[in-house]
């Protein structure tokens, strides 16, 4: 005590003290964690693809957080963003989902968002998505023998956990793809090994993806994907927090709570399936408009391609394939049309573009690049502008 | 209470040194803040303002029921348990009147002293200096847990009168007996409490830079309002979940089914490290200053 009488301003250093020490801990045990080298025996590139295709999943929970940082211009109102507990708002910014799943059977994904939440939630034959800010619910019956479906075909809807968006980024692989080892890291305090994917094709604008498998159980636990020239990934999705205990059944149970508008769908499969792409229902109030015309993100979701799944487009095709792929579809006009739609007045901001191919406006991203021909038609890819021109000028694309 | 307690102060001898005199862990002077805060006819006028809150909106939500997704967060579900009053009425409050009170009191704790003279006389009891931050902080989070509360309080009461109780619809869509939900409201109302104790702190430190109470109160709620600004920014994403207002909002994952801990333990960990920072600030600055008025 002497001394900090004599000397007050020594007083100053315990806050910086407290300061500094709270947070170096806190950066020490991040940068400790990503340093530490778990050891696990070395695995070739062909053998923990294998691991991955074989690996047996019986039970997982825990919480997931993705990331995208696509570049996008920005957008009015915002498609998507941070603590919208939209299903259709992953596009952008980030998110966390809480995950359970127990078997094909029982399975439930949550997002999180800052005051609601959007679950889907598969119980036996039972479907539900549920989401909190509309207080509607969906309800699905599934036809018997569906339990024998890939797990993804349930929660095929969105690109939501790593295994999922793991088997579709293997299901790409083919010649095009260099596929090699990066060692060992550290995902949600797991030791994990790194499977790193690049395209050989120099129009994609993928530079790699880097897909983080449990050391012990074969799971994937995290997916990055970067962009050419960019050091931090334009898409990220991986565990924070993993356990592979069985969980409880009562996370699986869902009943409509009273007041709740319930959806009926006939179990032929006839009716939509796709999540509720509605405006106003995020938290936040400013944050409805969603991309009902033609503006379909495909860049994560190949599955997007199916006319059928867009529900817009009543002619569509794909041309290229693996990572330079090129979906093409005809917009409806009145999607195009700036009035009262803010679809529309955000496509008249996007810049002109033409060339021999015809003339068009393009929306540029880190990861995908978007063309829309004055004749009507959306190219959409993760490819550079350039190749889009190619793409709109070859009369495989034309749609007529 | 212990004998050495009851002492007369005064009956010191004058000149002994504050390190010779009984040492008194008693809650008298703890007692004689809280009789500050909750004496005065302008805190009793600032909680009638918070009470009113949730008495408005729930006679609002009678005359008008509202559409699913129609304005803010939660009022739609009040209809269906009136404790989503309470839960409403604090996410209404909790971006500006929760910290403008709080920030009222903690500007208030050594400016205001400083500022009515009576802060020299305090010191002359003799008080501890760092005994009374520690007791002035006390009375602070006292003071903010029974803001938080009393907003509660009046919104359940007046929510379960207009519409009733019964299970209440978690944010998974699950339902909770009304027992559960009363708990879970009471978990909300901690969580608050402990976010705006570190504002308190941070309050506190302000007020003892300054004479002027008013000055510190002001800077502590610009500083709140400030903190939501850059956290809906999202170029400044990278500084987000260090702002002292960032995980305020977590309290939703207190009413998922079942509890989301990840946010609420990030949220109670930012809220603690800011409380002892800043009390250790406020300590540095008020233990070596010196004190005239």
């Amino acid at each position: 005590m002497s001394v900090l009488a004599s000397r007050p301003s020594l007083r100053w250093a315990v806050p910086l003290g407290v300061a500094v020490a709270v947070f170096g801990v806190a950066a020490g045990a991040t940068a400790l964690r990503a340093s530490a080298e778990p050891s696990l025996p070395s695995r070739s590139a062909a053998q923990l693809l294998v691991d991955v295709q074989t690996a047996k999943l019986d039970a997982l929970s825990g919480t997931v957080v993705q990331r995208a940082d696509l570049g996008l211009p920005a957008i009015p109102g915002r498609i998507g963003g941070s603590g919208s507990a939209s299903l259709t708002s992953l596009i952008s910014g980030s998110h966390t989902l809480r995950v359970w799943y127990a078997g094909p059977e029982k399975v439930r994904l949550a997002l999180l968002g800052t005051l609601g939440e959007s679950d889907i939630i598969r119980n036996g034959p039972d479907l539900w998505i549920w989401s909190s800010g509309e207080k509607k619910a969906q309800h699905k019956t599934l036809p018997p023998g569906a339990a024998t479906h890939d797990p993804s075909d349930v929660t095929g809807l969105l690109p939501t956990t790593p295994q999922e968006a793991a088997d579709k980024i293997l299901a790409a692989l083919d010649p095009s793809t260099v596929v090699s080892t990066a060692g060992t890291a550290k995902v949600a305090n797991r030791a994990v090994y790194e499977l790193v994917l690049a395209p050989r094709d120099a129009t994609s604008l993928v530079s790699q993806v880097r897909l983080a498998i449990d050391g012990t159980e074969h799971v994937p636990l995290r997916v990055q994907v970067y962009a050419k020239g960019s050091t931090s990934p334009a898409f990220e999705i991986g565990f924070q927090q993993v356990s592979f205990d069985r969980p409880g059944d009562e996370n699986f149970q869902f009943t409509p709570p009273p007041g709740t508008t319930v959806d009926e769908d006939k179990p032929d499969g006839s009716a939509k399936s796709g999540p509720p792409a509605r405006p106003g229902d995020a938290p936040e109030p400013g944050d409805a408009p969603k991309s009902d015309g033609g503006m379909k993100f495909s860049v994560d979701r190949p599955d997007m391609a199916k006319p059928d799944a867009s529900g817009i487009a009543p002619q569509s095709t794909v041309v290229g394939s693996a990572w330079t792929m090129v979906f093409v579809a005809r917009v409806p006009q009145d999607a195009r049309s700036g009035n009262g739609n803010p679809l529309g007045a955000f496509l008249t901001t996007l810049p002109h573009v033409s060339g021999s191919w015809g003339s068009g406006q393009i929306l540029r991203s880190k990861l995908f690049t978007a063309l829309l021909t004055d004749d009507g038609r959306l190219l959409v890819g993760a490819v550079t502008a350039d190749r889009l021109f190619q793409v709109a000028a070859d009369p495989a694309a034309a749609l007529k | 209470m212990s004998v050495a307690d009851s002492l007369p102060a005064t009956g010191l001898p004058i000149g002994v040194p504050a390190a010779l005199a009984p040492r008194r862990f008693g809650t008298r002077f703890f007692r004689s803040e809280l009789w500050l805060i909750f004496g005065r006819r302008r805190n009793w006028a600032g909680g009638l303002v918070l009470a009113s809150v949730p008495i408005i909106l729930a006679i609002a939500v009678k005359v008008s029921e509202p559409q699913p997704g129609d304005g803010p967060d939660f009022i739609s579900q009040i209809t269906g348990n009136g404790l989503f009053v309470a839960l409403a009425a604090l996410v209404l409050e909790l971006p500006l009147f929760l910290p403008l009170a709080v920030g009222a009191i903690a500007g208030d704790a050594v400016a205001g002293e400083a500022n009515l003279g009576t802060l020299r006389y305090l010191l002359a009891v003799p008080v501890h200096r760092t005994r009374l931050l520690l007791v002035k902080f006390g009375a602070i989070t006292v003071f903010a847990f029974t803001a938080v509360a009393l907003v509660a309080v009046v919104g359940s009461v007046i929510g379960l009168v207009l519409f009733g109780g019964g299970p209440l619809t978690t944010l998974s869509g699950s339902q909770l007996p009304f027992a559960e939900g009363l708990w879970r409201l009471l978990l909300v109302c901690l969580y608050m409490t402990a976010c705006l104790a570190a504002l308190g702190a941070i309050g506190m430190f302000v007020s003892t830079l300054t004479e002027q109470p008013i000055g510190a109160t002001i800077a502590i709620v610009m500083l709140a309002i400030v903190s939501q600004i850059l956290d809906s920014i999202p170029q400044l994403s990278a500084i987000h979940e260090y702002l002292p207002t960032h995980y305020w909002l977590a309290f939703g994952d207190l009413l998922r089914d079942p509890i989301a801990t990840g946010q609420i333990g990030n949220g109670l960990g930012l809220a603690w490290t800011y409380t002892v920072v800043f009390l250790a600030a406020a300590w540095a600055r008020f233990a070596s200053r010196d004190v005239s008025s």
